[in-house]
């Protein structure tokens, strides 16, 4: 089994208006141009490894009301197995609008959900239990409002009790005190705030400081996003770019989640090797960037980018 | 052949027998369920908790179960013997001799087995009997729906 951790998902409600306009009402008339989907980063990989093939995948997190009911029927879907702690709070909604002509993007990021401690006691409870037969175990995305800082620190040591390395993909101070559990691989994602570890990250040394210090505070391999490439910071100190080339970019949407996915993909089918299981990841990257689909389809179409990416060892 | 698997609801909402009796009122109200599969520490499956027998146990007696003419008091009698258990553990209340079914069973066995059990939910477990969800009755309708129109 694998085992991915969205703590904080929420309903995606995508409208496609030929014109935003303000102040006025607006009709859509047709399936096509409204899209609901279950969102969340660990969800989304999720949804990805199904994809890829693996048939026992669950998803552990908070939901929330009745349309947490909703969510969880629209994730079962695709295949995943829930596994939830339903909140009094209802679920969130993220709403973007996407007009036509003149392209517009317009994003309303609601932040309104809630959870109380007695849910957080019970998805400890409910997490301990489900990782027991977890070969893989990814956590990843924000946490919502009533959720200790400390949670991330919580769930991989309970992963490190049961002799389980965490995969960890996070970010602010749920990051900083997470790396004292010392999780295997950190992905730290950072573009909402420009900073790591409280820092603000500008230039390519920063990115360099960024990893080195993420090591220095437990992570044993981390993959930093640097513009189109990635930064891989091996255990032994060495550091690598890995670059796509010869390549057109069409969709950024989900080229995240497409990575994370294959980077398991790979140490699930060849054992873990960092530098070969970024070159597949990133290859899978790629594929979802140069197409429109979010989702990867099989393990044909990472393997066809794979020569498109390039992987170079830094001096630093 | 279909198998449970393809019709099944993948879904890990369960109980503990340590949990109490007010855990799981809360747990069935908010995903909309009148029965819960207890499991172990490690998901393995050990058997359900239903409503239908924690309202047996909290109803007087004397009125019979869920009879229209009850009076208020009658209610206010059952809110008073729920407090009295609702901190007492799930193991007291659950019952163990409910019948799973696995991933892999063939869909047309799976009439036969709730026809006996008369059982709305099957709960499925995989091979080492772990917990991975539950097919219902209107599952099985479903793939019944389908294997007709195949037939046509």
């Amino acid at each position: 089994m694998i085992t991915t951790v969205t703590l904080n998902p929420a309903i995606d409600r995508e409208y496609f208006v030929q014109e935003n306009k303000p102040k006025s009402h607006q009709y859509l008339y047709t399936e096509r141009d409204i899209k609901v989907s279950p969102g969340g980063k660990g969800l989304l990989s999720a949804i990805n490894l199904r994809k890829l093939g693996y048939s026992d995948v669950q998803n552990i997190g908070f939901v929330g009301g009745r349309q947490g009911l909703f969510f969880e029927k629209m994730v079962q879907e695709h295949g995943i197995t829930t596994n939830y702690i339903f909140t009094e709070s209802e679920i969130r909604n993220n709403i973007f609008v996407i007009s036509r002509d003149p392209v517009t993007y317009t994003h309303y990021n609601d932040y309104s959900y809630k959870v109380e401690h007695g849910d957080v006691k019970s998805l400890i409870k409910r997490f301990r239990r489900g990782i027991i037969d977890s070969d893989f175990i990814m956590i990843s995305g924000s946490i919502p409002e009533g959720v200790n800082f400390s949670i991330y620190q919580r769930l991989i040591q309970i992963c490190h009790e049961a002799g389980k390395d965490v995969y960890l993909h996070a970010s602010g101070e749920v990051l900083n005190r997470a790396l004292e559990e010392q999780p295997k691989v950190v992905v730290p994602y950072f573009k909402h705030t420009n900073k790591i570890l409280d820092k603000k990250i500008v230039n390519d040394e920063d990115y360099i400081w960024a990893g080195k210090k993420l090591q220095e505070n437990g992570a044993k391999y981390v993959m930093m996003p640097f513009h189109c490439s990635r930064l891989l910071f091996d255990k032994n100190g060495d550091v690598y770019q890995l670059t796509p080339r010869d390549f057109c970019l069409r969709n950024w949407l989900g080229a995240g989640e497409a990575y994370n996915a294959a980077f398991f993909d790979y140490v699930y089918q060849y054992g873990f090797d960092f530098l070969e299981a970024n070159k597949y990841a990133g290859a899978a990257a790629l594929a979802i960037a140069e197409s429109k689909e979010i989702f990867l389809a099989d393990r044909a179409m990472i393997k066809e980018k794979t020569d498109n990416i390039i992987i170079k060892k830094l001096g630093v | 052949m279909s198998t449970v698997r393809k019709y099944m609801m993948r879904t890990m909402n369960s109980v503990c027998e340590e949990d109490s009796i007010e855990d799981v009122i809360r747990v069935m109200n908010k995903i909309e369920m009148s029965v819960l599969p207890v499991v172990d520490d490690e998901n393995k499956f050990l058997g359900t908790i239903y409503s239908r027998n924690l309202l047996k146990n909290i109803i007087p007696e004397q009125y019979g179960f869920l009879e229209s003419h009850r009076l208020l008091y009658q209610v206010n009698q059952a809110a008073e013997n729920l407090a009295e258990i609702k901190d007492r553990k799930v193991k007291e209340y659950m019952s163990n001799n409910t019948t799973a079914v696995k991933e892999n069973d063939k869909m047309d066995n799976i009439a036969d087995i709730m026809l006996d059990n008369k059982e709305s939910y099957l709960y499925v477990v995989n091979n080492d009997n772990k917990l991975r969800g539950y097919i219902s009755r209107a599952d099985l309708l479903y793939y019944l729906l389908e294997v007709g129109e195949n037939q046509q």
